[in-house]
């Protein structure tokens, strides 16, 4: 309560101030809680009432229709052929795709990028620090469409950016070449240096004085250890917001996965789940007209659930892996703040 | 600092800011290989994955490039046709009011959030910095608020009816859609975390010392709180620059570009170059904007006077 002055915080001229920055923060929350709230409840609403003109923030007749429709969908259970053929593959393949890609890439990013970090912050001096560091972080301001395409043709034919790799010159046989597409590689790979992150941690490990380092190797020791010893332990935080950020992007990543690949059994969740949206607008209704104007099945699955309730079912599914991420990272970063003392 | 538990987030008020570059001039063999050993993985991936598509896609755009085909040198043909191009010229014009309004409207609430924040009790804080920080997943919030702008059904068209308003077309009006495009991230309060984060570092004795010196509310915000964000903000509002003047994602799934084109942004219409086969103007479109985020961010930084390591 630093802002509120401490003598006569009782006062009447200063509880009002206060109590209206505790409303205005309630009101905030609820403001930002809204588009969660809804979800829900448009996911346990009954297709028609969702394409009422008048707004739902209650169901009247809550149903868990929508659930138990995605949830035959995803797990493909359901006799009806429709719905089977709308998901190729159970839904924890894709799990299990996503969550390979998202922690083998922070397995793979986190050290690599935070230990060069450390190096160009403590390790180096002087116009070649200052040199390496735009190196480490020039690709930023560069948009990622530039890059796709050879990136693609790089994860086709490493390390030729080209659609076909050329010959050995004098012979007919190309050269040989690593193919990452098609791979969870392709995914983890590129991902392994974060520019983001490096500026993150740089700019975190530039505010340790050097009279620890220095105290430290004084101490004798490599410079790993004084790391993992001194440095490590107090970075946590900056770790776990880096990890939670590279987390999220890797989970909800679209377009990269989308080019890179082919096989439908491969695909990470974000691409399925848009698969499966797409498909449900196409095939489902977003219309009351569209509604009633279908085959028997594809009726059945629409009077479950193929509208607006069961995407909001598809999203909520997208967002809770980022849920958990997020919580179990707020913990870490909570862990490492102390909040200070208050008299 | 005697009272007080020194914040443990590695931020130490009393030694002065390290600066990169102040490292021993003499160090050690064995930490000179390892240095080398810290930095090597990085400057790999960031070789082969960073640099090298960039100066392939560089070179790209001299070129007549297609998916097959035999390649030629085009010189700055690529170059040329762009800047006459007036689609594009519309298209850095949608850019710059979308990066401007979202900055406008999305930049400041987190920074005031986090620091009414740290005005609440401990217990509540910690509830706080979970509610308000909760994050949506992006392809989730692209569905709810697809619904939610809906012109026949949606919630946004009741609000504004019932207000009394005529119904709006939303994201199918060229003057409107840029607007409710970054009305959802007025939501989302992200960035907050990291403000948080640096305000927790602040001793209260500053505050205390700042009001024993008559210093009121909005004072102690202006001379305390603000100047030890400072460094922060101005990170942020860098990244918020260069990040909104390349949004792509957003328009792309919500509006496709928009009603006409009133929301091809130009990483838009530069993917649109892209898929059909003209890669050489896209690449050369992606240099012209990245030569206008280089200009913008220098001028920037002169404006902010920085420290030059930064």
């Amino acid at each position: 309560m630093a802002l509120f002055p401490k003598v006569g915080r009782e006062q009447p001229s200063l509880r009002l101030p206060y109590w209206l920055v505790v409303t205005f923060l309630c009101l905030g929350v609820l403001l930002h809680l809204f588009p969660f709230y809804y979800m829900l409840v448009l996911s346990v609403t009954p297709a028609r009432e969702t394409l009422s003109t008048t707004p739902v923030l209650w169901p009247q007749e809550p149903t868990g229709a929508a659930w138990r429709l995605v949830f035959d969908v995803v797990t493909r259970s359901s006799t009806n052929q429709q719905a089977r053929d709308l998901m190729p593959h159970p839904m924890s393949v894709y799990l299990i795709n996503s969550l390979v890609m998202a922690f083998g890439t922070l397995a793979l990013s986190l050290p690599i990028t935070s230990l060069a970090a450390y190096a160009n912050s403590k390790l180096q001096q002087g116009r070649g620090a200052r040199w390496w560091f735009l190196f480490f972080i020039g690709t930023l301001m560069v948009p990622m469409a530039v890059t796709l395409i050879p990136s693609f043709l790089l994860t086709r034919n490493f390390p030729f950016p080209l659609p076909q790799p050329p010959n050995i010159p004098g012979t007919n046989t190309p050269f040989p070449v690593i193919r990452i597409w098609d791979t969870p590689w392709a995914v983890i790979i590129p991902g392994v240096f974060n520019a983001f992150n490096f500026l993150l941690f740089k700019g975190f490990f530039d505010t340790i004085p050097n009279s620890i380092i220095q105290a430290a190797r004084v101490d004798g020791g490599s410079e790993f250890n004084i790391f993992r010893r001194i440095v490590f332990p107090m970075s946590v935080p900056v770790y776990a917001v880096a990890a939670w950020l590279q987390f999220g992007a890797v989970w909800d990543s679209y377009l990269w996965p989308l080019v890179v690949f082919q096989s439908p059994e491969k695909i990470p969740t974000s691409v399925a789940i848009a698969n499966l949206m797409n498909r449900f607008i196409q095939a489902g209704t977003t219309t009351p007209e569209q509604a009633y104007a279908r085959n028997e099945a594809m009726r059945e699955i629409m009077e479950a659930g193929l509208s607006w309730n069961g995407l909001m079912v598809l999203g909520l599914l997208q967002t809770i892996p980022i849920f958990i991420m997020f919580i179990i990272c707020r913990e870490y970063l909570l862990r490492g703040i102390r909040l200070r003392g208050l008299k | 600092m005697a009272q007080e538990e020194i914040v443990s987030t590695g931020r130490f008020e009393e030694e002065p800011r390290a600066q990169a570059g102040a490292a021993p001039r003499e160090l050690s063999r064995r930490s000179r290989v390892e240095r080398w050993l810290f930095l090597t993985p990085a400057i790999v991936f960031q070789l082969v994955w960073g640099w090298y598509p960039l100066m392939v896609a560089f070179v790209l755009s001299f070129t007549n490039a297609r998916v097959r085909g035999p390649v030629s040198f085009t010189g700055l043909e690529s170059y040329v046709r762009i800047w006459n191009d007036p689609l594009v010229a519309q298209a850095f014009r949608v850019t710059f009011a979308y990066a401007g309004l979202s900055i406008a409207l999305t930049f400041v609430i987190p920074i005031l959030v986090a620091i009414l924040l740290m005005e609440m009790p401990q217990r509540a804080m910690r509830w706080m910095m979970l509610l308000w920080f909760l994050p949506l997943s992006g392809i989730a919030s692209t569905i709810l608020w697809r619904y939610v702008y809906n012109a026949q059904y949606g919630l946004m068209q009741y609000i504004v009816t019932s207000l009394g308003l005529p119904p709006q077309r939303f994201l199918n009006d060229p003057n409107q859609v840029l607007f409710w495009l970054i009305f959802p991230g007025i939501l989302l309060f992200g960035p907050g975390l990291i403000y948080m984060a640096a305000l927790q570092s602040i001793p209260a004795s500053y505050y205390e010392a700042a009001e024993i010196e008559g210093a009121g509310f909005w004072r102690k915000i202006w001379t305390i709180s603000l100047p030890r964000l400072r460094p922060i903000i101005s990170m942020m509002l860098t990244f918020a620059i260069i990040g909104s003047l390349q949004e792509f994602y957003w328009p792309q799934i919500m509006t496709g570009g928009g009603p006409g084109a009133a929301s091809r942004t130009v990483v838009m219409y530069m993917y649109q170059l892209w898929s059909r086969l003209r890669f050489a103007d896209s690449t050369a479109l992606a240099i012209y904007l990245f030569a206008v985020i280089l200009v913008i961010t220098i001028v920037y930084r002169r404006f902010f006077k920085e420290d030059p390591d930064a």
